[in-house]
């Protein structure tokens, strides 16, 4: 059951491994001091193992192995007697034999414990260099790992805040399309009223038209007829066709065509306006950038707002002369809405709304004053908040300002908010007139 | 165990006194060799040192044979105390069979024990070596000192562990051949299990540790 060497830990030298004597001592390391006791004067020199077998030997053997000249001495390896040195004079030699295998022994083991203490040294030594290389790149290779995945990490870390900053954006944009589908909900019930009047005389006045254009016809006809009589008979159309005019009223219905058909033009041509004034509203054709009036685009959110104004209401609109703005139409007309809707909501009787634009210091403000309740002191500051509403379950998204603010923010402009409870609220907003960094606005 | 061949009837067994720096494994080690007989024991090697502080290994190296006629060597290592030689440590403490935990009894090193101790642990572990399983002896060193931790202290935080514990002065004489004693017992009992030192070859343990503790004459 002798033991191999197993590898744990990575160590593979084992301190206190049995070595034998050749494994320690080098042949140059003895053979001199061999020699030298040969010089001496014995005659032969010789360091056997401990079963006998020769280590190292020099000289010749004079086969004799009289006590007298022939001395045995114990060599020791870590303490343990690990072979003999043996030393033989030749017969008759006037050698002191016993002084020179004591000496030659001292010597001998000497060198054995020092070469084992060499040995040993650089063992352990090799051992622990190479241990603590192995070590180090160990050290190393768990570095590196665990770097890659803090990298890893940090990479995952940017991919995902830019998965979830996509997320938000499409949230984003989906919030600001229902609110302007509600807007334009909101806004679309009254086009249909609006509409409803022109369209009523104009379909009115095309059926009165039909039943006209039968008349024409009918005279139509009764000329045909007269004229193939008359060339038949030779006269008498003229009474009978002033007769058939005045029984048609044709002299009625020629005045009243003209009539209705500028009111039918004048009807349709409302019509177009409305439908204009609402696609140019949520533009939807749209969706790029422009360079836009904002006095202009008030004016186009009061147009398509004029059925939710009530006959009472009193508006003042105080323009100061703009310079162009670059922003999506569609948008900007959404925050004024948003904004001249909250009014009229708040007040349905009485409504004073105070509309003013000015261009100061490279900034465009519109202020928007009303006479309303005013926003509760409580709530003032959680206007903006999406989803918060004080209107009643359905009647409003809680999105109007938020979407507003966003908008505004977007353009680098801001809302100033001013509200006396009781008295009303002004909304003052203020936009850059140069933008100095595009924000691409949906 | 270092080496055990059934063939050539040759053992050798390595014991370790392991500890923090300074707490006197070496000296125990001198100690040892002036109080057991020369008999049966080789010469103390002291690989060099540096400043007095062992930075290889000192061994003192036991011989024996057994009525069955093994030969058994019994080589007793210390390690180097110091933190930064971890990997001589380890390199020692390779295929012990036994460990003298010299721990320095003043207030003052009570941490450095700990911390010696725990390294001891997972040196043990790094070489596959069980703690629960092999023959461990701590000797609590230097009490002829006076800032030291209280003997009654010791015992209540090992007694409950089962190991050993010893109080010793290295430096004065005693309680380093019981220490000594007590590990080649436990060693012994390892050993004998698992290669059959009385059964197969004549060795009872009174005769184990009787070879390897017997004291220097008058001393």
């Amino acid at each position: 059951m002798k033991e191999g060497r197993e590898t744990t830990g990575g160590i593979e030298y084992v301190v206190g491994a049995e070595k034998g004597i050749r494994e320690i001592v080098r042949d140059e390391d003895v053979m001199p001091l061999l020699e030298s006791a040969l010089s001496a004067g014995a005659s032969r020199v010789e360091v056997t193992d401990s079963r006998g077998g020769t280590l190292w030997a020099c000289g010749a053997s004079s086969g004799n192995n009289d006590s007298a000249t022939v001395e045995r001495r114990p060599v020791f390896l870590e303490g343990e007697p690990a072979g003999s040195l043996v030393v033989e004079a030749s017969p008759g030699s006037q050698l002191r034999l016993n002084d020179l295998a004591g000496l030659l022994c001292a010597a001998l083991n000497k060198i054995i414990t020092n070469s084992l203490k060499r040995m040993l040294t650089t063992e352990i030594h090799t051992s622990v260099v190479n241990r603590t290389y192995e070590e180090l790149l160990e050290t190393n290779k768990r570095l590196r790992a665990s770097e890659s995945r803090y990298r890893e990490l940090a990479e995952n870390l940017d991919r995902k805040v830019q998965e979830r900053t996509e997320e938000l954006k499409r949230m984003h944009t989906r919030l600001i399309q229902q609110e302007k589908a509600a807007s334009i909900g909101l806004l679309a019930a009254g086009v249909a009223h609006e509409i409803n009047n022109p369209i009523g005389f104009i379909s009115s006045n095309l059926n009165t038209l039909k039943r006209y254009i039968s008349r024409f016809t009918e005279m139509m006809d009764f000329y045909r007829a007269a004229i193939e009589e008359a060339d038949k008979a030779g006269g008498g159309i003229t009474e009978a066709a002033c007769r058939k005019w005045s029984d048609l009223k044709l002299d009625f219905i020629v005045r009243d065509v003209e009539e209705l058909i500028s009111q039918s033009l004048d009807g349709a041509e409302r019509v177009r306006k409305i439908v204009s004034d609402l696609k140019g509203f949520s533009h939807v054709d749209d969706s790029k950038e422009d360079i836009v009036d904002l006095n202009t685009e008030i004016e186009r959110t009061f147009n398509v707002l004029v059925h939710e104004i009530p006959e009472d209401a009193e508006i003042v609109k105080e323009f100061g002369s703009l310079p162009g703005f670059l922003c999506n139409p569609a948008m900007i007309c959404q925050v004024f809405l948003n904004i001249i809707l909250n009014s009229l909501q708040a007040r349905r009787q009485g409504l004073k709304l105070h509309v003013s634009t000015k261009h100061v210091d490279g900034n465009i403000t519109v202020a928007f004053s009303d006479n309303g309740p005013g926003i509760p002191e409580e709530v003032r500051n959680r206007i903006f908040e999406p989803f918060f509403t004080t209107k009643d379950v359905g009647a409003g998204t809680g999105l109007g300002l938020t979407v507003t603010l966003d908008i505004v923010t977007a353009y680098g402009g801001d809302i100033e908010v001013t509200s006396c409870p009781g008295k009303g609220t002004t909304f003052v907003i203020r936009l850059p007139a140069e933008r100095r960094e595009h924000v691409k606005v949906r | 165990m270092i080496e055990f061949d059934r063939t050539e009837k040759r053992m050798v067994l390595k014991l370790v006194f392991y500890g923090p720096a300074l707490s006197g494994k070496t000296t125990n080690l001198l100690r040892l060799h002036d109080l057991l007989s020369r008999e049966g024991r080789g010469e103390l090697m002291v690989l060099d040192t540096r400043d007095d502080r062992t930075i290889f290994f000192d061994l003192l190296p036991f011989f024996l044979v057994t009525p069955g006629g093994l030969k058994i060597k019994v080589k007793v290592y210390t390690v180097p105390g110091q933190v930064k030689h971890d990997a001589t440590r380890k390199a020692v403490l390779q295929r012990a069979d036994g460990v003298a935990f010299i721990a320095d009894s003043r207030v003052s090193e009570v941490a450095n024990n700990y911390s010696s101790f725990e390294n001891l642990e997972k040196n043990l572990a790094f070489v596959g070596i069980d703690i629960e399983r092999i023959p461990l002896v701590i000797q609590f060193n230097k009490r002829d000192l006076s800032d030291i931790v209280p003997e009654a202290d010791i015992e209540r935080v090992w007694r409950p562990t089962g190991i050993p514990v010893f109080m010793a002065s290295a430096l004065e004489g005693w309680g380093v051949v019981e220490t000594f004693s007590r590990l080649v017992e436990l060693t012994y009992d390892s050993i004998d299990g698992k290669c059959g030192l009385s059964e197969g070859y004549g060795l009872d343990r009174e005769d184990f540790v009787g070879r390897l503790t017997k004291r220097v004459q008058g001393s």
